[in-house]
Order: C-alpha cells, then structure tokens, then sequence
C-alpha cells in the first residue's frame, strides 16, 4: 500500500468537492437558515405578545379584581424563573374587569359579539364556586393556543390559592415561603478536583456530538455513496486500478470526501459562532451564579475531535459498503438507512450509561466499534474513562474502520466488473472472499 | 534487459467464473518493438485475460511476467492500458484529469504539467485544458483518453478494442502512435476482432477462441504454417499432370486460375522446376492466405 496514492485520491476528491457550487451552496445556507430561524420567531413574538385582551366576569368580585390589578403576576417566583421570560414572550394579559349583570345570557352574547368584533381576544368567566373548585370558562375564537391558557390557568389559580389561604386565615406569602422546595447541587469529583457542575450540562456535549454526527451523515453519507457509485459509472475505474490498489482507492476517496464534509463542518462552527458569540457573552454574564458550566479540559477537546473525525469515518464506510455493492443509486438507497440504524442504537442505551457511566453495559458498548464514537464522547462526559479503555476503543474503531475499508474494496472491485446485476448478499460475500 | 527478452509473457494462465472457463491456460509471449494482436470473436477470454494482466483480476493459476520477471505491483506504472469500457471523471477539467492520471503512476506534478502541455498541443485539444470533460465532444474526449494511456511514457501499450467508435481522424492517431511506439522499441498489445486491422498493423498475433489460444506466434510463420505454401498459378499445358509433381499436394483450378497448395516442406522454386518441364508458366506467385481464412480455419479446428 502506498500512501502517496490514497493521497492522490483524496485530493482529488476533495478538490472536486470544494471546487463546486454546490458545496459553497449548502455551505453558506444554512448558517444564513439557522440566523433565519434565531431571529424570526423573536421578531414575530415581541410583535403580538402584547396583544391578549381578556374580559374578566367574576362572581366572587375578588379575583378579577386583584388580576386586574397585576396582570402578569407579581415579583417572579424562585420556581418560575426560568420560565417566565418564555411567559411573558407568550401572553401578556391586558385585563378589563366586568361586574355579572343581571341578564347573563345577554352579557355573554356581548362579550361574544365583542370577541367576533376582534375588539377582545377573549373573555373569561369566573362563577361563584371559583374557591371550592369549579372550572373557570374561558371562550376565544380559537382555544388551541394552549401556552396562553396555560399561563392564564397559573395565573388565575395561583390568585385563587392565595384567596383561599386568606379566607383559612393564614398569609399567603408567608405559606409560600415556608412551603419552597429545595435545589440539588451537584458536585462532580474528579482528578483534576472536585467542582460544582451542572448535571445535564455535561451529557451536553454528547448530545451535541450525537446531533451533528446524525446531521453529518444525513448530509454527506449520500455523498459518499455516490460517490463510490459514480466512480463505478465513470468507467474510468478500470485504468484506475491498473494503477493503484482498490483499498488505496477506497481509502483515498473516503478520506478526500470526509475532509471536503469536515472543512464545510467548520466553516459552519466557525460561522455560527461569530454570529452566537455576542448573544452568548451576555448570556454568560447574566448567568446566576447557581448555574455552572461543565469543565471542559483539552483532554476532553481532543477526545471530542478524535471521536468526531473517526464517527464520522464509521459511518460514511458504511454508506460506502452500500455503494460499492450496488449498481445504482436507487438499488442503493433502499439500503441506506441501515447505516442510520447504528447511530439510533447508541441513542437508545444513552440513558443507561448517563445513569451509571462505568458500568459493564457501558464499558462493552462503549468498545463495539460502530458506538464508539458516540458512546465513548459520552463516558468523556461524564467520567473520563481509564487510558486503556480509550485507546483500546480507538485502537478497535481505527481498525474496524480500516477492515470496513477492506471489504468495499473488495466487493467494489469485483463489482464493477459485473456490471449492470443487482447482486445478492451471497454474492457479495463470495466477493469478499474472492481475491 | 536482453533484447530479446518477451516484454509481456503468460504462462498457462487460467480464470473461470463459476462453471465458465473465461481463459482456460493462455500462454503468449511479446516480443519487444512489436506490435501484438491479441485476436478472437466477442467474448473469446481476450478482455479477461487483458485484465488479469492488469491485476485487475487475478488469475486461478498460471504466471504473468512482465519486463522479464514475475510480475510487481510497480511494473504496472510501465504500462498504458486502455480499456474497453473507457471513461474519463466527467466533472474535472482535462487538465486536472490527466494530472490526476499521471500522478496515480507515480508522477510529479512539475515533470506532468509541461508533458500535458505538449501532447494537448499534439493532439489539437491545446485550448482545451481548463474546459471540463463533459463539455468536449466525443471525439475529443477520445483523445484525451489517448493522451491519458500515454502520459507516463509507459513501456509497454495494451490497448482493448482501440479503434472501436472512434472517428477516422482519431484512428489515424492511434495508429501514428502505435508505430511510434514499436519504433521506440516498445511494444504494443492489440486486442480487436477486427481482423483486418491486425492483419495490416500486427507483426505477432495470438488467437483467441472459447477461452484458448488456439493459435500464437509470428504472422508469417503462422500463414505459412496454418495454410501451408499456397501458390496462384496461371498457365498452359496439361494442368491434370499437376497433382503429380512432387511437393503438391493440392491444385484446383478456377476460371484458368490454379491454386496450389503445397506440403509444407516444399520449396516453391523447386516446384515450379518441375512445373515448366510440361507447361508454360505466366504467372507464378506465392499468394497469402488472408488472416480471416486462418482464424475461421483454427476455429473450426477448435471447435
């Protein structure tokens, strides 16, 4: 084997990639779509959040009063804090107190007429056994705005809660003060010192890792398939390998198309932070002290990248195995998403390892080669893992891939000469075996 | 290497697919500075055995020596082949196309780009260079093709079926090419069942059928050998006293025109010795039979 050669290859694949429109295409879109997607739905929110008017008819002639009076709630509660920004983004009430008249039936088809009129969003009726647990009507154009009902059931049943602990004689604020849950604080011990960490913050990053494998793959896996599959269309193959070895070849093509799909990768990180960064800095400096980042420390970063790079190898040999077997790309696509099945599974026993990181179950999977990449970020989340079993899980993930490699150049190499027959999976392990 | 050392040699090679023997012990051997044509009908074993020398496939026995040794990875870069079934990366420009073809031979870039340069100008396609593949027209991309095979100033051509869709310029410039090469002293492996062409092109043929060489060596020898001495005779006497002479052993006349084939250690001249004693001799010469005549003959052995 020469290396020279897969260099050749991979260059010139990775030229041909990044020479085209279409890579530039797909390159600048979505940074442009996910700005899209951040600005837009703020824009479109701030713009109505303004617009809920309610009419209140209360029968206790209390409720209606007090929420009149304070609308969107008082001083935000330790529990809701997090939330009520979202709230807020969602419905502000504008609030007009309506005393029952004497004819209901003839004011709730004004306030119906009003409704239709578009002069009030919606009106609301509070009947007399408010207190002992009867519903609160609430009547709208449309009832399937739920996150407004939602706020405005909270909101109307914390009031109501108040009232009631007043009318039993206690101080409402001060039940509430007595009555707070407590927070969990969680440490995390490790080598390097014990630091106070957020939980979930640190499966954060396998997460990530997991979505933009799954993302890449989704993106470029066709690419690589199709890129085996023309090669076997071009007919040049042929002088090809009278030159090179068909592993050199395979190798070679790989590589070239997973650096073309890594280069649009970081052009898309790089863009994505210029244009998150100044949101994040005054996210970060606003953060409550309570809230701590996960450490990340290079060993970790470099974890992360090793892992990224060889997931990404495993699961584009996988796409090219379909590729490489296949004549065409519809016979092949039948096939795809079998690739996908093995970036699902890590998924499903990701909660099993986040509970219990050391485990047997997490150990083994963790150096199944096909998981690996993602099981192993996880582990690198959560506890680093002893050096021998990150070595041994990449040691077994090169060469897994590097065996991978070894069968599509095999089935390839055979199958192009037989051209134009769907082959059977005993077929394509004849081809394997064949030399 | 002793100039007389075969360029390529096969030793009974053999390859079956499943039940069906594709070549079924192949041995041939091409002498430097000659051009060789590998012949026989469509699916005779002429492609699989071309493939088997490329390492494309390997072979279920035999040996494959090349330059005058067993095979190496590296003798491959010698070679220039040309498939039958040709293409080009459609979305690269010529230029990176035959740079890409030069390199995986082990090329540098530097030594590459000028040799580019003088066979695009050679071949006419000088304006071409940074045009993509797909948009040269057939006939131009056949070209590029050609200049792909020969790029790497290999030592030895195997060309599969050359000719077949190519315009009569392009024909014209391979065949300037191929005699190139045999003057240089390389040698040039011809597959076609066009029996024509070998027949004006070939100093050496081997004969394909049914996965066998059924026929291999010098041209001459063989039209001599396969067809015996075969004469035209034009004369006047008693031509029923012919199959007596000595060394005939076969003489049809038509239309006044005799056709001798003689057994194959007689001499001409001898014969015709014999032949004036009784008649009167105008025309005598020795007359080839025709490639075509040979092949549907070994075939018919064969069979």
């Amino acid at each position: 084997m020469r290396l020279e050669n897969i260099g050749v290859v991979a260059k010139r694949e990775y030229l041909l990639r990044v020479k085209s429109k279409g890579f530039w295409i797909g390159t600048l879109v979505l940074p442009l779509f996910i700005v899209a997607l951040s600005v837009l739905p703020t824009l479109f929110l701030t713009k109505s959040r303004t617009d809920h008017q309610v009419v209140v008819v209360d029968e206790t002639g209390r409720i209606g009063q007090e929420f009149a009076a304070n609308p969107n709630g008082a001083q935000p509660q330790k529990e809701g804090e997090e939330g009520k920004d979202q709230r807020e983004r969602v419905a502000r009430f504008e609030v007009e107190v309506e005393a029952p008249a004497a004819d209901r039936e003839a004011q709730r088809a004004a306030l119906d007429r009003r409704v239709l009129a578009e002069e009030i969003d919606s009106w609301v009726w509070i009947g007399e056994g408010v207190l002992r647990g009867d519903p609160v009507e609430y009547h709208a154009r449309s009832v399937s705005n739920f996150m407004t009902q939602e706020v405005l059931e909270d909101r109307l049943s914390e009031l109501v809660r108040r009232t009631r602990l007043t009318e039993a004689g206690y101080d409402p604020d001060r039940v509430g003060e007595l009555s707070g849950s407590i927070d969990l604080k969680t440490v995390r011990i490790s080598e390097e010192g014990s630091r106070a960490e957020g939980g979930l913050g640190s499966v954060a990053f396998a997460y990530i890792l997991f979505f933009l494998l799954y993302t890449m793959m989704m993106l470029w896996g066709q690419q690589v398939m199709n890129g085996v599959l023309e090669e076997k269309g071009s007919r040049i193959v042929e002088v090809v390998l009278s030159s090179i070895q068909p592993f050199e070849l395979m190798m070679g093509k790989l590589t070239g198309i997973c650096l073309a799909g890594l280069t649009q990768f970081v052009i898309w990180l790089g863009t994505m932070m210029l244009v998150t960064a100044p949101g994040m800095l005054a996210a970060m400096a606003t953060l409550p002290e309570e809230l701590v980042l996960p450490t990340v420390t290079l060993g970790m970063v470099l974890n992360y990248i090793l892992l990224f790079v060889l997931g990404f190898f495993v699961y584009a040999t996988m796409y090219a195995a379909i590729g490489s077997a296949f004549n065409n790309l519809q016979e092949a696509q039948q096939v795809a998403s079998v690739a996908v099945f093995f970036l699902v599974v890590p998924f499903m026993i990701m909660f099993q390892i986040i509970n219990d990181p050391n485990s047997t179950l997490a150990v083994v999977t963790s150096l199944i080669p096909p998981f690996t990449p993602m099981l192993m970020t996880l582990r690198v989340s959560l506890d680093m893992p002893p050096l021998w079993q990150l070595l041994l899980g990449y040691v077994l993930t090169i060469a897994f891939i590097w065996g991978m490699v070894w069968v599509c150049a095999r089935i390839y190499r055979v199958g192009i000469l037989m051209y134009g027959k769907k082959p059977t999976l005993q077929e394509i392990w004849r081809w394997v075996r064949y030399a | 290497m002793n100039p007389m050392t075969p360029t390529l040699e096969l030793r009974e090679v053999r390859k079956r697919y499943g039940d069906f023997a594709a070549v079924d012990g192949v041995s041939l051997a091409v002498p430097p500075g000659t051009i060789y044509g590998l012949l026989g009908p469509n699916g005779a074993g002429k492609t699989s055995t071309i493939r088997m020398i490329m390492n494309i496939t390997a072979p279920d026995s035999g040996e494959v020596h090349l330059f005058g040794h067993p095979r190496r990875p590296e003798d491959l870069r010698r070679i220039g082949y040309l498939p039958e079934e040709r293409g080009l990366y459609r979305k690269m420009t010529v230029i990176d196309q035959l740079l890409f073809l030069g390199e995986i031979r082990g090329l540098k870039r530097r030594e590459l780009l000028p040799r580019i340069e003088r066979w695009l100008e050679r071949v006419g396609l000088a304006e071409w260079g940074k045009k993509k593949v797909e948009e040269l027209s057939k006939g131009m991309q056949q070209k590029v093709q050609l200049v792909g095979t020969v790029l790497h100033e290999p030592d030895l051509l195997i060309l599969d079926e050359p000719f077949s869709g190519l315009d009569p310029l392009n024909q014209e410039l391979f065949k300037e090419l191929l005699v190139d090469y045999k003057q240089q002293g390389k040698s040039v492996v011809l597959s076609t069942h066009g029996m024509e062409l070998a027949e004006r092109m070939c100093e050496h043929i081997c004969l394909i059928f049914k996965g066998r060489a059924v026929l291999a060596g010098e041209l001459r020898q063989i039209k001599r050998e396969v067809a015996g001495n075969t004469y035209r005779l034009v004369a006047d006497g008693d031509l029923d006293r012919l199959p007596q002479v000595p060394g005939v052993e076969q003489a049809s006349v038509q239309n006044g025109v005799v056709k001798l084939m003689l057994r194959p250690e007689a001499e001409g001249p001898e014969v015709l010795r014999e032949m004036v004693q009784f008649l009167r001799v105008h025309e005598f010469r020795s007359e080839e039979p025709e490639l075509e005549q040979i092949f549907l003959k070994a075939v018919r052995d064969a069979a």
